[in-house]
């Protein structure tokens, strides 16, 4: 029997819910994706926790919330605890990505589903892979072997394939046919005939018009607004489409010489692009091979500004500009605010790139007619005063004491404790005593500083259990210690720099002014009101979300020729209609499973393995047919010394068999076959008419591929004449006769 | 080299004999019991592998190339290249432009980036006569189109062949190639390093072990000193050499290692103030263009400079320096200057400036190839010969101190036994060194049949694999698991080197090939009446029946199930089948014989008895049968009961004519004896019916 494959969808079938899949295969579970939206909402979640404990590994396919933004929490609420696989890009932009997410929404709310430690300790057992490269599980999933391949969309996205045993599970989703700027296209060659193809049926109601056009009406309209003295907001992911668009925007200024100013603002903006730019062999041939021509890294942006906080922003000159900022849905993050302020200047323009998530302010603006106003609740974090000050400092100093208690509990149970112990027991300590008595306002970090200065005292043996911004050497000279009086001055800089080693500390390259915002020491809290916002500017949408569209999607479902199709992700309308067309178009098997239905795609396959004797390969001749050599084999069974099969010569006269043709007969390369060889041909009525009397027809689907008998009818008639028995001739040249 | 004879042309591709088939084939064309121009050829199954395509950088023009007459340019279909260093792609240039070569190249994007500049500077520099030049920049930029990336990891393959990379170490890019053909794997470390350093990781070691190891042995046995003590050594020589007064010439070869001792001394230099006052230039035009390609692909460098918050490679003490007459010697400088052997160039001029000041230093970091003046001062002579043909005294101080991150004698043990391949080849080592690293390695491996062959140039290895081909049934062949004894017909796909057998309805479910019919219907005119024909194939024909179409109801004749005729109206007929061989000669014979009809007048023809008798019949074949074995082999003799004895030099099989049985001693000759018997019987005896 073949390799047993059941699938059941965790999250995100039959609508635009986050996709997450589980994929069972002879018993080993993969969880493939582990999405979320920017609700974050944890009943979403559900059927996530009830299978995280029987997860073996994980595997990510794009770096963006939809694919990966529930990973922190499952692996922390969850217990889920398997190896996560995923390629270069997609760890380090998915990381960069939920840090986004996670300092946008501190921003406006108080978040508390996982913090910055959780998403470091989610991608630190992330295996990393490179394209095409066959990684051998062992253990409990011994004989699998996955492999990451191109899936375009977004930078590193990846289509996985999975296989054991000569069979190939396949699942793509979001990918994306087409060679963009920054990306290559799916090579639909590595994947022939899988026996499981699970893909998603988003974009199965929607047509694109041709690359080059869109970039050059996305363009034109940009240039448009700006000559009107307008500014343009582009609402974008953290690090996954915006590359695509910078590059766009980058060349269209490049080409035309344009000064207006264009800025990429989130809160890990320069984080982004400095590794993108390490991330060439990743991008397109054509990315890769200007730099090894000119070695100019096409993410050294010479007209793009990167911001990683508002006021930047706000600094620079008034008039017409470009802001691309996170986030997509206008939900939360920077593109929120400058939306509120911008959306009421009837000269500003709104450029949505791609379509809002379901219940998102971004999906309100795109709908046709836009609104005319909308609500929105402007939330700010702003620093304690007066009571609330007081109230907070009471009950900081409330846990201080209890914490100091507990302390000095521990201490004393280690106090002959080593060095490294105490470094390690110290640590995380203060981090759970934080996480344990969740503070009434402010942020959790407030309480540090003051609980390993005034708390305890760490012992003399433990190398530095503090952050490393105390280690301030002073200099010093003759009027005493060095000062700079930039020092004293009270400003928000003063955070950052503070902030800094901190954020050094979390990753090595997170941005400065971002990591302020992680650890701001000053209490504060948020403070929210509703606005209505009188929409005035104009708001578009254009589809650059770089998906392969509902048409090319068809032809690459019928191409890779699965045999059994598995449907996820979109609507219950998309789903329904591309499950209709599969059925008749490319395999009798096509299945769209409800959210924690299982459904085995074991395939009915019957094989064996036999041993190819000697004796019977020197008999056998080949016939090359492309990839291919064929020929017909008559075996008889016999038994090698390890007591497996093997095939032996036939002692007696082979049984006769039908003969077969093999070959794929192309009606419009047979005419030009034909015509070169001197015979007059032409099409009529779906018929290939050959000199003056003879026809060739094929009948039955042209789609032979997608179930039907797989064999190709070919008629040919004509009366008796010396051409019927040439053209045969040549028909005959264009198979192979086994 | 004359005492190993004649080495066989590997030009010859045969593979008609099996035992030829399972022949592994490795041949170093350079880089055999040498250093420099690293060529190696490997062929399987029918499949080549050059691996590197390097030149001997002691020699100059077609001298310097590896020995490419020694195969045929046209036959290899994969040239993989390990790294940027010249003794390892300089050549690829001319082999990919002034050869047949056909097949395709690969190399890490690192390497393809390194590669372009770093030759292009190579032909600027090399001063040879036009004629003597193996390619122009023109080339190196064509060459560029053909180079296709592989990513470590990133398994391709082509025809048939598999392929994959892991870190090597040595320099940035660089790569250990492993090569699958049919299930047969081999190694190609090219030059490789253990041990990780300031930017490069330590070479990996590979999930799988391979069945043939090829092997760098540059360093053979020596060992080298744990690398915080040779950076002691090279700073505290270069700082007392400058505490002195002196000058500290360090001659490198331009990228690669060049860049681990700048990240050296720059940290060197910033943790000592008071060295900050003494210039390092860096000479070379290469290093400011190579900086990006270090910037971008630090995937392949290790965490420390990944996770570096600045550009390391941004050198805050270090000045390039462009020619020498740039240069002001105006008291203690460091300079370091390619090329690294001291042939000529800047580093060679410099040299012959501050040789016989004892005041100064030559601080030669990493291997140097034999023939070149810094493998000569490595010894210390006296004197040596300046560029301009005169006698120097060599009063300098020279510092051999090696950071060449070529493997050691432990490393290489090391990483063999971690492998444990059955076949090593050690090439890439000076003949002396090779040997002891053979007999080390053959004491390591004693008690295991490993085998360790040191080829030298154009000396082919030859080794045996005997693969044994996997079939999988699959499909509806495969429904049930055959009894032995049992017979099993189907289609064989092969696919590079795996096979299936299914049934031809299979054919387009578990491959992109498809089968066809093909249906023919062709009319002839006929205007006797239909019974005529259907008398007739009743002579000829035993199934023939008759029945009416079922939409029509013209009458219709179905002869054997496989070829209708019909009786479309008074005028004419139409004659429907399925084409394959039988039915086609079926319909033929049919065509004649309504043709026949046509020409004929319509006369009552009687019943003709069949006159011949079985025995004739039986005569007659027995006749046909020996006349054609006759033809076949020779001596053929009627034997007792109604046997054939064939005798063939000297061996003799029994046929016995009415079961097919051969018995011989000779199994081959029995086993053709057999075949040709089935072939003539299929030939004389009628066409079996049940064709389908």
């Amino acid at each position: 029997m073949g390799t047993s494959v059941q699938i059941t969808p965790l999250c995100g079938v039959y609508n635009e819910n986050p996709l997450s899949y589980l994929v069972s295969i002879d018993g080993f579970n993969f969880l493939i994706d582990c999405g979320w939206n920017d609700h974050f909402d944890p009943s979403l979640l559900q059927p996530i926790s009830r299978v995280a404990s029987t997860i073996d590994a994980v595997l990510l396919s794009h770096p963006d919330t939809l694919h990966l933004g529930a990973l922190p929490y499952a692996m922390k609420q969850f217990a889920l605890s398997a190896p996560v696989f995923s390629t270069e890009p997609v760890y380090r932009l998915g990381l960069l990505t939920m840090y986004d997410q996670y300092l946008s929404r501190k921003q406006v709310s108080e978040f508390d589903l996982f913090t910055l430690d959780d998403i470091d300790s989610a991608f630190q057992n992330v295996t990393r892979l490179t394209y095409s490269q066959n990684h051998h599980l062992s253990g409990k999933g011994e004989g699998i072997v996955i492999s990451p391949h191109v899936a375009g969309h977004l930078l590193g996205g990846t289509v996985w394939k999975i296989t054991k045993d000569g069979e190939d599970v396949i699942y793509a989703v979001d990918f994306n046919h087409r060679k963009e700027k920054h990306l290559n296209g799916i090579n639909q060659s590595s994947f022939v005939r899988p026996a499981v193809l699970i893909t998603d049926a988003y974009n199965a109601l929607n047509n694109q018009p041709y690359r080059r056009q869109k970039d050059k009406e996305f363009t034109d309209t940009i240039k448009k607004t700006l000559r009107a003295d307008g500014k343009v907001l582009l609402p974008v992911d953290t690090a996954g489409r915006v590359l695509e668009l910078i590059q766009i925007l980058e060349s269209c200024w490049v080409e035309e010489n344009l000064n207006y100013p264009i800025f990429f603002l989130t809160y890990v903006a320069s984080s982004t692009i400095d590794y993108v730019k390490s991330f060439l062999e990743w991008m397109s041939d054509s990315i890769a091979k200007s730099f090894e021509k000119t070695r100019d890294n096409a993410f050294l942006l010479k007209h793009v500004t990167l911001l990683v906080n508002k006021s930047e922003l706000d600094n620079a000159p008034e008039g017409p500009k470009v802001v691309l900022a996170s986030m997509a849905s206008l939900e939360a993050g920077f593109s929120h605010d400058i939306f509120v302020e911008w959306a009421t200047d009837a000269k500003n323009l709104v450029l949505f790139t791609e379509r809002g998530q379901f219940g998102t302010l971004a999906r309100m603006l795109q709908a046709d007619p836009p609104p005319k106003a909308v609500k929105v609740t402007m939330s700010k974090r702003v620093p304690l005063v007066g009571e609330e000050l007081i109230a907070y400092e009471e009950e900081q100093n409330r846990i201080k004491k209890e914490e100091a208690l507990k302390a000095s509990i521990i201490k004393e149970e280690e106090s002959k404790a080593s060095h490294g112990a105490d470094d390690n027991t110290s640590d995380p300590m203060v981090i759970d005593a934080s996480s344990t008595h969740p503070l009434p306002d402010g942020p959790h970090g407030v309480g540090y500083r003051d609980i390993l200065i005034d708390g305890f005292v760490p012992s003399s043996t433990s190398v530095a259990p503090m952050f490393p911004f105390y280690e301030n050497t002073s200099e010093w000279d003759d009027f005493g210690e060095v000062i700079n009086p930039d020092d004293y001055v009270i400003k928000d800089e003063d955070m950052d720099q503070a902030a800094m080693h901190v954020g050094g500390d979390l990753d090595g390259k997170l941005d400065e002014g971002s990591a302020s915002l992680m650890l701001d020491t000053k209490p504060s809290k948020v403070v929210s009101n509703e606005l209505t916002v009188q929409v005035k500017s104009s708001l578009l949408y254009m589809d650059f979300e770089g998906r392969s569209d509902a048409r090319s999607i068809k032809s690459i479902l019928s191409h890779m020729a699965p045999l059994k199709l598995v449907l996820v992700h979109g609507t219950a309308e998309a789903t329904e209609h591309l499950k209709q067309h599969c059925l008749k178009h490319v395999c009798p098997h096509v299945y769209a499973p409800q959210i924690e239905e299982t459904i085995d795609v074991t395939s009915d396959l019957c094989a064996y393995k036999v041993q190819l004797s000697e004796k019977l390969m020197s008999n056998v001749l080949f016939k090359k047919l492309g990839d291919y050599e064929i020929a017909w084999v008559d075996a008889e069974v016999g038994k090698t010394e390890n007591d497996s099969l093997s095939l032996q010569p036939i002692s007696t006269a082979p049984p006769p068999h039908k003969s077969v043709l093999v070959g794929d007969l192309k009606m419009a390369n047979f005419k030009q076959f034909l015509a070169d060889n001197g015979v007059q041909v032409e099409f009529s009525g779906g018929a290939l008419r050959c000199g003056e009397y003879v026809t060739l027809r094929k009948v039955g689907d042209a789609s032979h591929k997608g179930g039907g008998s797989g064999t190709q009818q070919i008629v040919i008639e004509g009366p008796l004449c010396e051409e019927y028995y040439k053209i045969r001739e040549y028909l005959y040249s264009q198979f192979y006769l086994l | 080299m004359a005492s190993t004879g004649q080495p066989p042309s590997l030009k010859r591709r045969d593979s008609s004999v099996t035992r030829e088939e399972d022949k592994l084939v490795v041949t170093p064309l350079g880089a055999g019991n040498e250093v420099g121009r690293s060529c190696v050829y490997m062929s399987y199954k029918g499949k080549t592998v050059l691996f590197d395509c390097g030149i001997h950088p002691a020699y100059s023009g077609m001298a310097a190339l590896p020995y490419f007459d020694e195969i045929d340019p046209s036959t290899i279909d994969v040239l993989l290249i390990t790294h940027f260093h010249l003794d390892h792609a300089a050549s690829l240039p001319y082999f990919l432009e002034k050869t047949t070569f056909r097949g395709r190249v690969f190399m890490t994007y690192a390497t393809k980036a390194i590669y372009k500049l770093l030759l292009t500077d190579y032909v600027k520099v090399s001063k040879v006569s036009v004629e003597d030049m193996l390619f122009d920049e023109q080339d190196i930029n064509r060459s560029m189109d053909k180079i296709e990336v592989i990513d470590f990891h990133q398994t391709v393959e082509v025809n048939g062949i598999r392929f994959w990379c892991y870190t090597a170490g040595h320099v940035l890019g660089a790569a250990m190639f492993m090569v699958d053909i049919a299930g047969v794997r081999v190694l190609y470390t090219g030059d490789y390093s253990r041990e990780e350093d300031r930017h490069l990781r330590a070479a990996e070691t590979p999930q799988f072990s391979p069945d043939v190891c090829i092997i760098e042995s540059t360093y053979g046995v020596q060992h080298h000193q744990p690398r915080h003590i040779r950076e002691k050594r090279f700073t505290d020589v270069i700082h007392s050499t400058i505490a002195q007064g002196g000058r500290v010439l360090i001659p490198a070869f331009a990228l690669g290692r060049a860049q681990e001792l700048l990240l050296i001394l720059d940290e060197y230099w910033s943790n000592h103030p008071e060295l900050q006052n003494i210039p390092i230039y860096y000479a070379s035009p290469l290093a400011k263009r190579c900086l990006s390609v270090y910037e971008t692909y630090t995937l392949s460098m290790n965490d420390r400079i990944r996770n570096a918050k600045s550009n390391p490679f941004i050198f805050k003490y270090i000045s390039p320096l462009k020619s020498i007459e740039n240069f002001k010697d105006v008291g203690p400088s460091v300079v370091m200057a390619s090329p690294s052997g001291l042939q000529s160039g800047l580093s060679r001029q410099l040299f012959d400036m501050w040789c016989s000041d004892k005041k100064n230093a030559c601080v030669i970091p990493g291997y140097v190839v034999e023939g070149t003046l810094a493998k000569t001062i490595i010894n210390e002579p006296k004197e040596v010969t300046l560029m301009n043909g005169l006698t120097a005294a060599l009063n300098m101080q020279v510092h051999y101190i090696s950071f060449s991150a070529h493997a050691d004698s432990a490393q290489t043990s090391a990483f063999l036994e971690e492998l444990g391949p059955p076949n090593i080849i050690l090439v890439h080592g000076e003949a002396n060194e090779m040997g002891r690293l053979k007999q080390k390695l053959v004491t390591q491996f004693a008690d295991r049949s490993t085998k360790i062959l040191t080829p030298r140039n154009c000396q082919s290895v030859e080794m045996y694999f005997n693969s044994q081909k996997m079939a999988k049934a699959i499909g509806k062949l495969a429904e049930k698991t055959p009894e032995v004894g049992e017979v099993v017909s189907g289609l064989l796909v092969k696919k590079g080197f795996s096979y299936q057998i299914m049934a031809p309805d299979d054919l387009h479910v578990f491959s992109q090939l498809s089968t066809a019919n093909i249906t023919q219907r062709i009319t002839i005119p006929y205007h006797t009446a239909f019974s005529v024909i259907k008398q007739r194939l009743k002579q000829i024909y035993e199934s023939v029946e008759s029945s009416a179409d079922e939409e029509s109801g013209v009458p219709t004749v179905r002869v054997h199930d496989q070829v209708t005729v019909k009786h479309e109206s008074d005028s004419h007929i139409s004659l429907h089948w399925t084409s394959d061989p039988i039915s086609d000669m079926v319909s033929d014979s049919i065509v004649a014989l309504v043709l026949n009809i046509n020409r004929e007048v319509p006369k009552v023809v009687v019943e003709s008895e069949d006159i011949k008798t079985e025995e004739e019949n039986e005569k007659k074949t027995e006749k046909v049968i020996h006349a054609l074995l006759v033809s076949l082999f020779g001596d053929v003799k009627f034997g007792e009961n109604g046997k054939l004895v064939i005798s063939v030099d000297g061996n003799v099989a029994q046929l016995d004519k009415q079961s097919g049985d051969v018995e011989s001693e000779n199994e081959g000759l029995k086993e053709r004896v057999r075949t040709a018997f089935r072939r003539i019987q299929s030939a004389m005896k009628p066409i079996p019916l049940s064709a389908s």
